[in-house]
């Protein structure tokens, strides 16, 4: 296949959020923004990623209302809510822990 | 919490507003594709239509993404249920063919089943009307295991003073008697009960008060209870009504009760009034004839009551053996619920039977419809699959499908059941409480169950192939890989030949019915009954007594013979105390003084009629032997008359003249001697055998007489003027009941006639089903195998081989279907042989009859679709695919 990796199950959620941190965005903007700021390595299918966005919008970490985009079409827009700004440091420090832990596995001689 | 509720709050949303949602999803799918396109063509210089497409594989499967969308929003099950609704409906409505015609068999299955099921329900399933009533039993005489008769005084208070399993016991004598209040007279059904017939029910009336012990006692001023429907037509109202006097069989009785609206019958018995009965101590054994209800006292079983009544029948029957020999007699108890139904489980079990076997056809039938129908969808469903339909989806939309067709079926089927148990009532089995029966609660329960075993059974093997198959091998053979494999021919032809194993015990039994009923309609009642009338006459014991000495019996027919006899038109005038060919009046045990019967044995019992001068002549009975009555005969030295198969069947060698007999087991009166033979007249029913013993009724004349009126002239001329002629005699007497007897005959086989009717109708269904089966298997058959049907054409085969190879693969499931139908109606029409008259139940003759019947329909329904396949051009079949 290509450079790209598959997303570890649980980890588009927390990339999402983390989109989101930095103010709204809709969906092609999330997908966008996640290959920029992977460098291309995460290129979420788009089948992915819009139930992910509905499952987070019924879990209630992020709500979405339709506006103009800076293209000036009718998009709908993502916006992350205090719920979710709480579950996105639980999921960054689950994953840090998780993380470290691969990396020392790993390391180790 | 308040994020939990706004959950419920977005998924209500959603599934309020579920188009609105899914126009969202779909302006943010485009809007998506658009910016990718877009982007595509900045930033790599694709051409827009190329662009456009790599952002659409990058997206992957738009529909796939929608559905995971939904299933999101947590709503899919409901949107998706209602759109396989009306995807399934669609889809049938496109194949009105199908859907009407799968509809119609499902809805008349499940409509005739209903309709059984409801009339089993009343009479069979539900309980008496009574409380505990299965604490209620019937008091029968029994010697030998199927010998049973009624009770006598002497019987009854035996079991009155000296059980103790019998909380309460009551005897019933009903009979039709002539009632008059105000002007007004009319014969009617009336139950002269004691005290405990009541008690033993728990019958209480809604106003006055019950009949009670001291009514009992011989000279007690007689009273009644009468029914809600009496005391309103005849008595204004139940209040006004207690209290009234009304002249009962010429006896005044007060009238102390009325019961409850709708209580028409008591154990069975119906009756407008129920009058005390008064009984006389008993000077003999006999005469029997009392109906005898009991209650099981609390704690008492069947068992232990019956050993105690064979206990006192032990006591109590030496005590009377003078006149009652068969010493192993005793009295029995059985459930009055058990007895009450005995015959109409055998007829309702009948008809049951024959519509479960209907509606397995239909549902048989429907499911070999269903099949074809998924084979010709195949095509679409393997596009669905690979579209990315789930398996969980493509089931539940096929399921949908049957269960869709079942529902429609069953809403049709309970308002064709509720046609049907009109019907049932209007003609149907003659079983008690029949017209109780009502489409309810139950009845709907049960048709929702035949309508999930229909949609089930219909439904179950298209979804089991869907779950088999393989989806691209499918795609590849087009749209023949489902329903031309192998597998599903070998399922097909399995409904096939279960549809003709079920319709050939339908057939039948309707074809046995039908013969026994042919048979039945060609006996000779014996006697003429073409313009022969009869009147019943009923003298009130009130007015003639009738008791040694008096004439006043005597007197009225002799002043009213000459008056009858003298209307224009009349040309004969007889008296009867029977009415052929279904009431023999009276029964009377005898015993032949030259081969009396062993001793503590029973004695043979025979129709015991009385006669008067010209009944012989006015019936058109023929004197075979010996002599009539004259008016010597006056019982100084009884005589009787016999009919031939009496004489032959006790005096198969000789003449039965001459012969003498201890009638009624009196061993002290003098001997009763036979002086004729005359022809056989029927009175146990045309099916019954032609014994009888003619008395004269100058030897005691009865109070009930017919009177037999053979007129010259239509019969409707005459009787006016006949019962003017006996008014005038005493014009107090009721003489509503008048009988053409051409008519009484007719109605006599109204019960076989009616089930043959029935099970006509059923064996007709089952046959136009079965047929309508093996020509859907072979009409798809030969769609499926078009072009190899064509090449075998070009190859040379005749249209004769085509027809030969269609119909011989059709015929082979029929014969399969029909030997195995044979098998098991070999084994079941045994069950039947109490129905049939002069019929083996395994008549070969009949069972080959319809085998072969059923075997031409089926050669004419496999002809059609071959006629078919020759017709093929082969240039073109071949072409075509």
């Amino acid at each position: 296949m290509d450079e790209r990796a598959d997303l570890l199950q649980g980890t588009l959620d927390l990339l999402i959020l983390k989109t989101l941190i930095l103010g709204p965005l809709h969906g092609w903007g999330i997908s966008k923004r996640l290959r920029e700021l992977s460098s291309d390595v995460f290129d979420v299918g788009q089948g992915s990623l819009y139930p992910a966005l509905y499952r987070l919008e019924d879990k209630g970490w992020i709500r979405s209302e339709w506006g103009v985009s800076p293209e000036g079409r009718r998009a709908k827009f993502y916006t992350l809510t205090a719920a979710g700004k709480k579950r996105f440091a639980a999921e960054r420090s689950q994953w840090r822990l998780f993380a470290g832990a691969v990396e020392r596995v790993l390391e180790a001689t | 919490m308040s994020q939990w509720m706004q959950r419920i709050a977005r998924r209500i949303r959603a599934l309020l507003h579920g188009d609105a949602v899914d126009g969202d999803v779909d302006a943010e799918i485009r809007l998506h594709l658009e910016m990718e396109t877009e982007e595509l063509m900045r930033a790599e210089g694709l051409p827009a239509a190329e662009a456009r497409r790599r952002a659409l594989v990058s997206f992957g499967g738009v529909e796939r993404y929608k559905e995971a969308h939904r299933d999101a929003r947590g709503v899919r099950w409901f949107e998706e249920l209602t759109q396989d609704l009306r995807y399934a409906i669609r889809g049938l409505l496109h194949a009105p063919a199908f859907s009407v015609s799968a509809v119609l068999v499902l809805a008349l299955g499940i409509g005739a089943s209903t309709a059984v099921f409801s009339a089993v329900d009343a009479v069979l399933l539900s309980r008496l009307p009574y409380p505990h009533d299965d604490q209620l039993v019937r008091i029968y005489n029994q010697s030998g295991p199927t010998n049973r008769w009624t009770l006598s005084t002497v019987d009854l208070h035996a079991l009155e003073e000296q059980s103790r399993t019998l909380s309460a016991v009551g005897a019933l004598r009903g009979k039709r008697v002539a009632v008059s209040y105000g002007s007004a007279a009319e014969r009617l059904p009336t139950g002269f009960v004691t005290s405990g017939f009541l008690h033993a029910l728990g019958v209480r009336p809604v106003r006055g008060r019950t009949l009670e012990a001291r009514d009992d006692a011989v000279g007690a001023p007689p009273v009644a209870v009468v029914n809600h429907r009496f005391a309103t037509e005849a008595l204004g109202g139940d209040a006004s009504a207690v209290g009234r006097s009304i002249m009962v069989d010429g006896v005044a009785h007060t009238v102390v009760g009325v019961l409850p609206a709708g209580v028409n019958d008591l154990a069975g018995v119906h009756a407008q009034i129920w009058a005390s009965l008064q009984l006389e101590p008993p000077t003999r054994r006999g005469p029997f004839g009392l109906y005898v209800i009991g209650r099981l006292a609390d704690g008492a079983t069947l068992d232990a009551s019956q050993r105690e009544l064979v206990e006192i029948s032990r006591r109590v029957f030496p005590l009377w053996s003078a006149g009652f020999q068969d010493s192993t007699a005793h009295l029995t108890p059985v459930s009055l619920r058990g007895d009450l139904l005995r015959g109409a489980g055998h007829t309702l079990g009948l008809l049951a039977a024959a519509v479960a076997l209907v509606l397995l056809i239909g549902v048989a039938n429907v499911a070999g419809l269903m099949l074809v129908r998924a084979t010709g969808r195949s095509r679409e469903i393997v596009l669905r699959t690979v579209l990315g339909a789930t398996r969980g989806r493509l089931v539940r939309l096929l399921v949908t499908d049957s269960v869709v067709l079942a529902v429609v079926g069953a809403v049709a089927g309970i308002a064709l059941g509720a046609a049907a148990l009109e019907l049932l009532k209007a003609i149907g089995p003659d079983v008690p409480r029949l017209d109780e029966a009502r489409l309810d609660l139950r009845t709907v329960a049960f048709a929702a169950a035949a309508a999930l075993f229909a949609a089930v059974s219909i439904g179950a093997y298209p979804v089991a192939l869907l779950l088999k198959r393989d989806a691209a091998p499918a795609l590849r053979d087009g749209d023949r890989a489902v329903g031309a494999g192998r597998r599903s021919h070998a399922v097909r032809g399995a409904f096939v030949v279960a549809e003709f194993a079920l319709a050939l015990p339908v057939l039948a039994v309707a074809a046995l019915l039908l013969n026994s009923f042919m048979r039945l309609q060609r006996v000779d009642p014996g006697f003429d009954p073409e313009r022969l009338v009869s009147i019943h006459v009923s003298l009130p014991s009130g007015l003639y007594p009738n008791d040694s000495g008096d004439t006043s019996v005597r007197d009225y027919w002799a002043r009213a013979l000459p008056l009858v006899r003298a209307v224009p038109g009349v040309a004969s005038v007889g008296l009867g105390a029977a009415l052929p060919p279904y009431d023999w009046g009276d029964f009377n045990n005898f015993d032949l003084v030259d081969r009396p019967v062993p001793p503590n044995t029973s004695q043979p019992v025979a129709p015991w009629v009385g006669i008067g001068d010209g009944y012989f002549a006015a019936l058109g009975v023929p004197l075979l032997e010996g002599r009539l009555f004259t008016p010597a005969d006056t019982g100084v030295a009884p005589v009787v008359v016999v009919s031939r198969s009496w004489a032959k069947h006790y005096y198969p060698d000789g003449s039965a003249i001459g012969r003498q007999m201890i009638s009624g087991g009196c061993t002290e009166c003098p001997h009763t001697t036979v002086v004729g033979v005359v022809g056989d007249v029927k009175y146990d029913g045309l099916g019954g055998t032609g014994d009888a013993v003619y008395a004269p009724v100058t030897e005691g004349w009865p109070l009930d007489l017919n009177l037999f009126v053979r007129t010259s002239v239509p019969p409707a001329q005459v009787v006016s003027r006949v019962r003017a002629a006996l008014a005038s005699v005493d014009p107090g007497i009721p003489l509503n009941e008048v009988v053409n007897m051409d008519e009484r005959v007719y109605e006599s086989i109204a019960q076989p006639r009616h089930m043959t009717a029935l099970l006509g109708g059923f064996a007709a269904a089952a046959v136009v089903l079965a047929a309508v089966g093996i020509f859907g298997m072979l009409s798809y058959t030969v769609s499926a195998r078009r072009r190899e049907i064509g090449v075998r054409m070009a190859l040379g085969a005749t249209g004769r081989t085509v027809i030969g190879m269609i119909v011989r693969r059709g015929m082979g499931h029929a014969i399969a279907g029909a030997v195995l139908g044979l098998v098991a109606a070999l084994v079941g029409t045994r069950w039947l042989a109490s129905a049939l008259f002069d019929v083996n139940a395994t008549d070969p003759l009949t069972l080959g009859a319809v085998t072969l019947l059923l075997l031409v329909v089926a050669l004419v329904a496999c002809w059609l679709p071959a006629r078919g396949a020759a017709g093929i051009d082969p240039v073109e079949a071949i072409r075509a695919e």
